[in-house]
């Protein structure tokens, strides 16, 4: 056993073709080169996952990791990490969800599970404490007959009817839906109050391996190495997020959730609207944080350990909405709102409920859709395509039947099931410029024709366009003082103006950094991105009083490791055949001037950002391939030369 | 006087967000882990209708457990009820007459375990981000409650009157 604090010691192995499991200690070198989360898994899809291997086969590996600040008192410590090749991009992979899943899995013992090969027949992972076993699924899973698919349980049924056959209702279940049974390439998994592992189609991963849910239950608990010393840094960390930010957050995330961006991103003309067209909605009031609170909001809610508490319920008396549901985040509201002008924040509330019940991530979902709907406009689908469905603009009704539709893959579904890049080379006729993705994942809520580095962010992000993965908020919110700390004084003008592409290559390629140590501690976004709270020191401080690694207080040397995590997964996408040309964001974002709103008549100008990004990354700007000395910096020296 | 014993744990559900850092808080009081399972508070919830409600040792007036105890060792003092462990017997009789489950078995040693208001600084309370958990005297919690309740009715009103 490692004795180290922070982290359980121990990972699964779970071999669905073989029916095997073993527990294995978690080796120390992975430890200290990769610290946990997405590190890990970095490491272990390099070495076990290439570029033959098919993201639907039994060969692609799913790997569920949680950070060695998971579980314990660190404020939003309680996310995890789900990780595999995409089936929706064929490249790096990855989702991370919040809830209580995580913190259970590492409660039981485990710092991840590695996840291969394929079940016989449908079946779910039960982990309680050293007690881990597979049981039959098939009452769960649906079934195809004559060409339709019937049944398949919701998340929602699946997690409770798992608790009610285990006997204990505080049995933490992750689970698919009929989409991820179907695997709809952008397929979710979905734990406790609807938290989704969203992006890049796990849930589709984790339905070709016939694996509909895993259970967990821990009594092992969490240690850390130096108690006092960590409780000292939690007492800091509450300071900073109660007292120092706390007024910020009361008025903002603490008060709305995410909806609260509505209204202010619509106002800097940066929030999508009617697929991409515009960043501007003179509608964006009807589908905001003021109006939800006011008219819906029945609840506040929270993930593991947060002091944000950013969670909320709606509930909705309309029919054929009516129900109490998960309050949507913002890129939800924007997916099934904004994007497809559908002004009924209930049928919205719905959409994504429903895409939580059937597993489905409501970004890409509500972008395929958006895809539809502007071909619609063109005259490019017709009912004939869509079996009998108009998918006019705005037709919320149409909205919420093909979500449904998707799900089970029928009809027009079908091919909203593909993802907007595969679904527009099916329908062909010109529809491919309509399709508002980046290396086949659909462009997140941001548009860099408004916010220029969100555009850099989209092009280069591992997992396609993406804003978790290096968005900035010191221009989207104007942290001035934040800018000035970490980049300098001098620097301040243009890193917080949304239109200037000065610094923000190197800032973009810190921020892809930072948040890469976020997503292996595991701490959420809302702390280190938005607001920008905990920075390099104090993560450093963190991870080096929980693990007890003296060289984790080094707040160089976790940005190192950072660093690490962030080429390694860069590496993976070369490895896949991705350069320099895949960098890029669709035409529309590049050439067709911003036509309304704010940031009216701008276009998003990635070149002159791109090049500084590739030096602060150390990546060759030809190619987009790491530089040698870069790799051999990191100690991944054995990688140079092999790609050009 | 132990300072803190004429004060009651008032806890208010609707306040509550269901994030368990009061789990975690006891835990780590009580064992030096993080490990919510051996939490004297427990959060129950239902997640898909948003209820979250902890639960812990009412400290009763007239506590169920301390008759059923055949030792003494589960005793009052002030507002609240202690278990002294070296008379403990391990008989469970309490954890069969605690109408509320305020009292356990620990999941590791399994030993009977129960809320000890910290020695007066009930770590739930303290560490608690919404007030769904507070530490008051007793003679106080009345006056807190009513001007809760004032806000709540005030809050009800203004939501019915303009859907009449």
């Amino acid at each position: 056993m490692v004795e180290l604090g922070g982290y359980a010691g121990r990972y699964l192995r779970v071999d669905l073709s073989a029916g095997k499991i073993w527990v294995r200690e978690t080796p120390k070198e992975l430890i200290r080169n990769y610290l946990g989360g997405l590190g890990f898994a970095v490491k272990i899809l390099w070495d076990e996952v290439d570029e033959h291997t098919d993201p639907l086969g039994p060969d692609n590996r799913l790997v569920i990791s949680t950070g060695p600040l998971t579980g314990t008192m660190f404020p939003a410590a309680g996310r995890y990490q789900v990780n595999a090749k995409s089936p929706l991009t064929g490249i790096w992979g990855h989702a991370n969800a919040g809830g209580f899943f995580g913190p259970e899995l590492k409660f039981a013992g485990y710092d991840f599970i590695v996840i291969q090969g394929r079940a016989e027949r449908p079946i779910y992972l039960v982990i309680d404490d050293d007690l881990v076993e597979l049981r039959d699924a098939s009452h769960l899973w649906g079934e195809e007959r004559n060409g339709r698919f019937y049944g398949g349980k919701t998340t929602f049924e699946t997690i409770q009817m798992i608790r009610e056959e285990l006997g204990d209702e505080t049995f933490k279940v992750a689970a698919i839906g009929p989409a991820g049974e179907n695997t709809v390439r952008f397929a979710s998994i979905i734990n406790d109050l609807g938290n989704a592992a969203g992006r890049t189609g796990m849930g589709a991963v984790m339905g070709s391996k016939r694996l509909k849910a895993i259970a967990v239950r821990g009594s092992r608990g969490v240690r850390v190495a130096k108690p006092e010393l960590f409780m000292e840094v939690v007492d800091d960390a509450y300071r900073k997020l109660l007292v120092d930010w706390g007024d910020a957050l009361k008025e903002t995330l603490t008060k709305y959730g995410t909806p609260n961006l509505v209204e202010a991103i619509n106002a800097m003309g940066r929030m999508p609207v009617k697929n991409h067209w515009t960043g501007y909605w003179e509608k964006a009031h009807l589908i905001g944080g003021e109006r939800i609170r006011e008219e819906f909001r029945v609840k506040q809610a929270s993930c593991f350990g947060c002091l944000v508490q950013c969670k909320y319920l709606v509930r909705s008396r309309k029919e054929p909405y009516a129900g109490i549901y998960k309050g949507p985040e913002y890129e939800a509201l924007v997916s099934f709102g904004s994007s497809l002008l559908v002004e009924d924040v209930e049928a919205v509330f719905y959409a994504n409920h429903l895409a939580d019940l059937y597993g489905m991530d409501s970004i890409s979902l509500g972008m395929t859709i958006a895809w539809a709907m502007e071909s619609w406009e063109h005259g490019l689908l017709t009912k004939e395509d869509t079996g009998g469905l108009d998918l006019s603009w705005g037709n919320a009704e149409a909205m919420v039947e093909l979500v449904k539709k998707t799900a089970f893959r029928e009809g027009f579904g079908n091919v909203i099931a593909e993802g907007s890049k595969r679904a527009s080379e099916i329908v062909g006729r010109g529809t491919e410029r309509f399709a508002m993705h980046v290396k086949g994942n659909e462009i997140s809520a941001q548009d860099g024709r408004a916010h220029q580095s969100s555009g850099l962010t989209h092009a280069t992000a591992a997992r396609g366009a993406d804003h978790l993965t290096s968005l900035s908020c010191l221009e989207e919110r104007g942290y001035e003082q934040v800018a000035a700390e970490r980049y300098g004084a001098d620097k301040v003008k243009d890193l917080v103006d949304p239109q200037s592409t000065r610094y923000k290559g190197w800032l973009v390629w810190d921020l892809e950094m930072l948040y890469a140590l976020g997503n292996s501690l595991i701490i959420c976004w809302y702390e280190v991105g938005w607001p920008p709270v905990f920075y390099y020191p104090d993560m450093a401080r963190a991870v080096a009083a929980a693990t007890g690694i003296a060289e984790f207080g080094d707040p160089n040397e976790v940005k190192r490791i950072a660093k690490r995590i962030a080429i390694l997964r860069r590496m993976f996408n070369v490895r896949e055949g991705l350069r320099r040309k895949d960098d890029t964001l669709p035409e529309r974002f590049l050439k067709e001037p911003m036509p309304t709103g704010p940031a009216k008549g701008h276009v998003c100008r990635l070149d002159e950002m791109l090049d500084d990004y590739y030096e602060a990354a150390g990546i060759d700007k030809e190619t987009g391939v790491p530089k040698d000395e870069t790799l051999r910096e990191l100690g991944l020296g054995e990688l140079a030369g092999r790609w050009r | 006087m132990v300072e803190g014993v004429q004060n009651l744990l008032v806890i208010d559900p609707d306040k509550c967000t269901g994030c368990r850092i009061c789990e975690e808080a006891c835990s780590f009081h009580h064992y030096g882990e993080f490990n919510p399972r051996r939490s004297y508070i427990q959060v129950l919830r239902n997640d898909f209708e948003g209820v979250f409600i902890p639960m812990t040792c009412q400290h009763c007036g007239k506590p169920l457990c301390v008759e059923a105890c055949p030792t003494g060792a589960l005793y009052q003092f002030g507002n609240a009820v202690f278990l002294d462990k070296s008379k403990c017997i391990e008989c469970k009789q309490c954890l069969n007459a605690c109408p509320f489950g305020g009292i356990q078995v620990d999941p590791v040693t399994f030993q009977v375990v129960k809320c000890d208001l910290c020695g007066g600084d009930p770590q739930c309370a303290r560490r608690c981000p919404t007030g769904a958990i507070k530490w008051v005297r007793a003679d106080q919690v009345g006056y807190q409650k009513k001007v809760d309740g004032a806000q709540r009715s005030a809050r009800l009103i203004s939501l019915i009157v303009p859907q009449g």
